[in-house]
């Protein structure tokens, strides 16, 4: 099995690289706009901020390139950053188009939990998984649900594509957008690729998904 | 809410670890990679590296065993130590690193701190903050370069400063307790508490089972543990048993 790793010069690919090894994947790194297209399957990986990021994905066509394999049907997991890039709009050092595949827009955690809430939220947090199509991409008890999360923003979207929540504390015990899914695109918050056995799950389980 | 985190945090030193006391008289604790692997299998929560010798060498950290411990590891993965550019931070997270730790280096020239946030975000930058506590409990900025505290400057001011140039998590040390076993500072974790609202994790002081349990009641949710791994019979398994049977929020 072969899996696309979308390279633009931002995030940590080389965890990604490695957890693909472990499930038995082999792992194309590319920022060739062409290979993007014609993929058979993609991951969008991402530590970064949203306003170079975006950036560099449309200088080098890559925007387009992963427009055509979503259109295509190639399935797409984006990890973190790779899931606020699909929104509306992202607000990060001032305000960034997206990619638009989700509606929604990605802001700080503040403005979904409340100015209490610590942030940058970081750590093991348990998700809720949405019963749906993409519940098979997560566990079925609460130790298989502890996922590792680093990020500042989060996205705030319909209800229809919310694949899992966390309830990340603070007064309100406000709940955040954890994971989503439409058609061939399923994106999470959290870093399967840093969270151990039940992130080795989740990426076995996309390498078989057939949306 | 996010599960309390027990974080091994290993001093790199000419390709092995080291542990020391009140930041000296280091010796050799193991194998880089094997004790990486180790606390993985064992279900740390993350690991820090730190290369202690890169800042006062000006080099960057030793990328090729930053690698192996990424390679090794499916944790986070955060690294320090002489990181000066953002060119330098790009070459961790291309290695393997998730964050970058500033310590030395942002004291220097305090606009790495943003130039490094503006590139990978600010989850990704955690600001190392090396407190020394007088006779008298007044703290000050521990400074590796000179190797002596540093009166000129408020420790919360640079603290809050930090943070508002964009670092998102704080590494906390207690440099006089290092390797000493004498229990967490916890009064410095709630000083620090109050200046700012990024995580902080906790490190200096750790010796015995009851310190953790201590330093979680009181309200620590993060804590970085080096020379009770090293040199004693304690693993991360252990510990977050003991610590989940007290009631904390551990990560099963």
């Amino acid at each position: 099995m072969n899996v696309t790793v979308v390279d633009y010069g931002a995030g940590n690919i080389r965890s990604v690289e490695n957890i693909l090894d472990h499930a038995g994947a082999d792992a194309l790194v590319t920022g060739a706009p062409d290979e993007i297209a014609a993929a058979e399957r993609i991951i969008l990986p991402g530590v970064g901020a949203a306003g170079s990021a975006l950036a560099v994905l449309r200088t080098q066509g890559l925007d387009q390139a992963l427009q055509s394999a979503r259109a295509r049907g190639t399935p797409i997991l984006g990890i973190c950053l790779g899931l606020q890039l699909l929104a509306d709009e992202i607000e990060e050092f001032g305000s960034h188009e997206g990619f638009g595949w989700f509606d929604g827009h990605v802001g700080p955690i503040e403005n979904v939990a409340g100015t209490g809430i610590r942030s940058p939220h970081i750590g093991w947090t348990r998700i809720d998984p949405v019963e749906g199509p993409a519940s098979t991409f997560f566990g079925r008890n609460e130790k298989s649900n502890y996922f590792y999360f680093c990020h500042s923003n989060c996205l705030v979207t319909d209800r229809v594509a919310i694949a899992a929540t966390a309830d990340i504390g603070g007064g309100n015990d406000a709940e955040i957008v954890a994971a989503i899914q439409k058609d061939n695109v399923v994106a999470v918050q959290f870093h399967p690729e840093k969270s151990q056995l039940n992130g080795l799950r989740l990426i076995e389980t996309f390498l078989d998904w057939t949306p | 809410m996010p599960a309390n985190r027990l974080i091994p945090s290993l001093l790199l030193r000419e390709g092995r670890l080291v542990k020391g006391r009140a930041f000296a008289e280091h010796r050799d604790a193991g194998n880089p990679a094997t004790t990486a692997r180790a606390h993985n299998a064992q279900g740390a929560d993350e690991i820090i590296v730190l290369d202690i010798d890169a800042s006062r060498d000006r080099r960057p950290p030793d990328l090729d065993t930053v690698a192996v411990v990424a390679a090794e590891t499916q944790i986070p993965l955060t690294v320090g130590g002489g990181v000066d550019s953002v060119d330098m931070a790009r070459a961790c997270l291309g290695a393997g690193a998730d964050k970058i730790c500033l310590t030395s280096t942002a004291r220097q020239r305090p606009e790495l701190i943003s130039e490094i946030a503006r590139l990978c975000g600010r989850q990704a930058v955690v600001l190392g903050i090396d407190i020394e506590t007088g006779a008298d409990g007044s703290r000050k900025l521990y400074d590796h370069r000179t190797g002596s505290a540093d009166g000129a400057t408020d420790w919360r001011h640079w603290l809050a400063e930090g943070v508002t140039r964009g670092a998102g998590e704080i590494r906390l040390m207690a440099v006089d307790r290092e390797g000493t076993r004498t229990g967490f500072d916890t009064a410095l974790f709630h000083d620090a508490r109050a200046y700012v609202n990024v995580p902080i994790i906790l490190e200096g002081g750790a010796g015995t089972l009851d310190q953790l349990t201590d330093a979680m009641e009181a309200g620590v949710d993060s804590l970085a543990l080096g020379t009770m791994l090293v040199f004693s019979d304690n693993n991360i398994v252990k510990l977050k048993r003991v610590l989940a049977n007290a009631g904390q929020p551990m990560r099963p």
